[in-house]
């Protein structure tokens, strides 16, 4: 649409030379700055054969510029297309899934079917639900026990904003210190929780809501308290469920055995997760493997999830800390938005339709057009990815790192060590996501017949028995 | 290919969630600030070649996340370090308090030998501090280190603090550095340096004067 916007009207206003530009059918954007101009009054004229050959080659500048406006054009009209069948497909999906699949979740989530299209992503309208009924409920929180731990939190909010300097000196060597050095560090963190989008930040719509999740999840598990890298994963859930669902999903995603490990800094047992992964990366990858080994690049350094330090909204990779959350990021593209950090309200629309909440018909119409224009692969693509790892457990988390190895295998196995950490801390803007995911369906999680789990138990027993014996001497 | 750089070291940059540290490095390496970063999870890198005493020296420099929690993972990466940037923010007493923690961490888990830095950040925010430059200085004498204010949004002493910490790893290493350069200052040694880096840093590895 706003290619032919442009193109329909010539941009610049009539010019002397108008007489060369007659015939063109329509001005091409990228030459609207070359204008041929003769000589200047004070200066000789130019040669006639000269100002001919100057004529000719404006033209073929001119022609070029054309087909290149033409092909754009055209592949442009091939993307609209391209995202009109997506949005198809979408749409059909989601009538599958709230027909034939959620009505009968108990039966039909593991069947083969359900599994196959499970893979192509969820669409975002069943996407909160289907994310809480695979995360489950162990814990059985209800929405009064978030409320409950809701209210304490505020509490100490409150207690902390009037008494808070006193408290500080006084507690200082208390535990009640790290309590308010968490509630501090969530302040913080949800300013720096994809900054980018300017929603979950003081004054943004969600601001509240992912306030309210991690501080009553420090009230809820205050063993665990609030550790980084949490926020991002709220913020994710934020985006599709509603608030006490939301905590819900969290609480019981957090409770998770990898997870658990990761959040509560479990040396012993990331190092045997990462030993697990390693076993995976061998049999899948043993090429890379030993480059990786020669440049001793261990999975401490790129698997722990390292959101990336600057804004350009490039934020993926490795969920494992963050199931994909930490690099997140939604990059607005359509004509309409900036590149910059603020964000149109148009653009918010189209990040409301990630959510699970029922729009309006208005609403989701204006929101279904705003996703033909704008691009959100980084956060489509994590959401893809926590849609699969609800299907398959942590163990997809490690494949999906396999699968970013393979993607970048070729590019890896020429880099030294802080190329290799750098490029994996920092996954490149856009990443490929159909590519990715064959990527991903490539890599096998099976070493000699054995599955990921089973693995990991050895290894877990393993290391349990080394405990138990004589321990090894660290250091 | 020929080598780019002389030598390689690596530089840590520690201290309390939020004070700056990926801002810093950032100011550094790229010469951009941006106010709004995410928290850094684990362990980020950057790189950046600077020449000091005509030497082309290589810093990779490693950005780690500020939280407690995390330290258990960022102490790892303290063994490989030749030079650590302690940081705390003007603004937050808390910060400055805490560096006391964060040097007794380097005393345990940083080769000997390691050179420190004090860095005050975030000086542009005069009308917030709640440390004065005094205690800075004062602190910094305390454990023998050098002292800067510093800030990533005006660009104050960020490449001064950067090169002297450098500097400082360079003299604590001119033995090493002598030995290569009379060593016929050729590409041999240094390469023979580079080689070392991608050696497996066991624990056993510490203990030799090794440059990476």
């Amino acid at each position: 649409m706003e290619y032919e916007d442009k193109a329909g009207r010539p941009s610049k206003p009539p010019s002397p030379k108008q007489n060369v530009r007659k015939n063109l059918d329509f001005e091409p954007l990228s030459t609207t700055a070359l204008i041929l101009e003769d000589r200047p009054a004070n200066l000789p004229a130019k040669p006639a054969d000269e100002a001919q050959k100057h004529r000719q080659q404006y033209e073929e500048m001119v022609v070029q510029a054309k087909k290149r406006e033409l092909k754009e054009a055209q592949r442009r009209k091939r993307q609209l297309e391209e995202r009109c069948r997506l949005e198809e497909s979408i749409g059909n999906a989601a009538l599958t899934w709230n027909n034939e699949i959620l009505p009968n979740w108990e039966t039909m989530w593991c069947s083969r079917k359900v599994r196959d299209l499970w893979w192509q992503g969820i669409p975002p309208s069943v996407r909160g639900k289907v994310w809480s009924l695979a995360i489950g409920n162990e814990l059985n929180i209800t929405h009064e026990l978030f409320d409950i731990c809701l209210a304490r939190a505020k509490e100490r909010w409150r207690s902390l904003s009037t008494g808070g300097s006193e408290l500080e000196n006084e507690d200082a060597s208390f535990p009640a210190a790290d309590r308010e050095a968490s509630l501090e560090l969530i302040k913080l963190d949800i300013s720096r929780t994809f900054p980018n989008l300017c929603i979950f930040q003081q004054g943004g719509p969600y601001h509240d809501m992912l306030h309210s999740i991690l501080g009553a999840y420090t009230c809820y598990r205050p063993d665990v308290g609030y550790v980084q890298g949490m926020s991002f994963i709220a913020a994710v859930l934020i985006l599709n469920l509603d608030t006490e669902d939301a905590f819900i999903a969290f609480s019981n995603l957090l409770n998770k055995p990898c997870q658990m490990a990761f959040f509560r800094v479990d040396h012993g047992l990331m190092l045997t997760y990462f030993a697990a992964f390693e076993v995976f990366f061998e049999e899948n990858l043993p090429k890379l493997f030993a480059h990786f080994k020669k440049n001793n690049l261990t999975p401490d350094i790129y698997l722990i999830d390292c959101p990336q330090s600057n804004l350009s909204g490039k934020i993926y990779f490795v969920p494992l800390l963050t199931p994909a959350g930490g690099r997140v990021l939604w990059t607005p593209q359509s004509p309409a938005a900036p590149a910059g950090c603020f964000c149109p309200p148009q653009t918010l629309s189209s990040v409301c339709l990630l959510t699970s909440r029922p729009a309006p018909a208005a609403e989701q119409a204006r929101s279904r057009i705003f996703t033909l224009y704008s691009k959100s692969l980084p956060l489509d693509l994590a959401c893809r990815i926590w849609d699969v790892f609800c299907r398959d457990g942590e163990e997809f988390l490690f494949r999906t790192a396999l699968g970013v190895l393979k993607l970048f295998e070729d590019i890896l196995t020429k880099m030294d060590f802080i190329h290799m950490a750098q490029l994996l801390t920092r996954l490149p803007d856009h990443l490929p996501a159909e590519e990715f995911f064959a990527c991903i369906a490539t890599i096998q999680m099976q070493s000699r017949n054995k599955k990921w789990a089973q693995v990991l138990a050895a290894l877990q027993k393993d290391s349990r028995e080394t405990e138990k014996g004589s321990p090894p001497p660290r250091h | 290919m020929a080598k780019q750089y002389d030598v390689l070291f690596r530089l840590l940059l520690i201290g309390d969630s939020g004070v700056g540290k990926t801002c810093l490095l950032c100011r550094f390496t790229d010469n951009e600030f941006h106010s709004s970063h995410i928290s850094t999870i684990g362990v980020d890198f950057k790189m950046k070649t600077i020449e000091v005493d005509g030497i082309k020296v290589r810093i990779q420099i490693w950005d780690t996340a500020g939280q407690e929690r995390y330290q258990t993972i960022t102490k790892q990466y303290y063994r490989r370090a030749q030079g650590i940037f302690l940081v705390y923010d003007i603004s937050s007493e808390r910060s400055y308090q805490h560096i006391m923690k964060w040097v007794s961490d380097v005393d345990e888990y940083a080769p000997e030998g390691v050179q420190k830095i004090l860095i005050g950040n975030k000086a542009d925010e005069e009308q917030k501090r709640q440390v004065g430059r005094e205690q800075g200085q004062q602190l910094a004498k305390e454990y023998g280190m050098d002292f800067y204010e510093t800030s990533a949004c005006t660009n104050l002493n960020i490449k001064e603090s950067f090169t002297r910490l450098t500097e400082l790893v360079l003299q604590a290493h001119r033995k090493e550095l002598d030995g290569v350069r009379t060593r016929a200052s050729n590409e041999m040694a240094l390469a023979e340096l580079e080689e070392d880096e991608s050696k497996p840093e066991g624990p056993a590895n510490s203990s030799k004067t090794c440059w990476c």
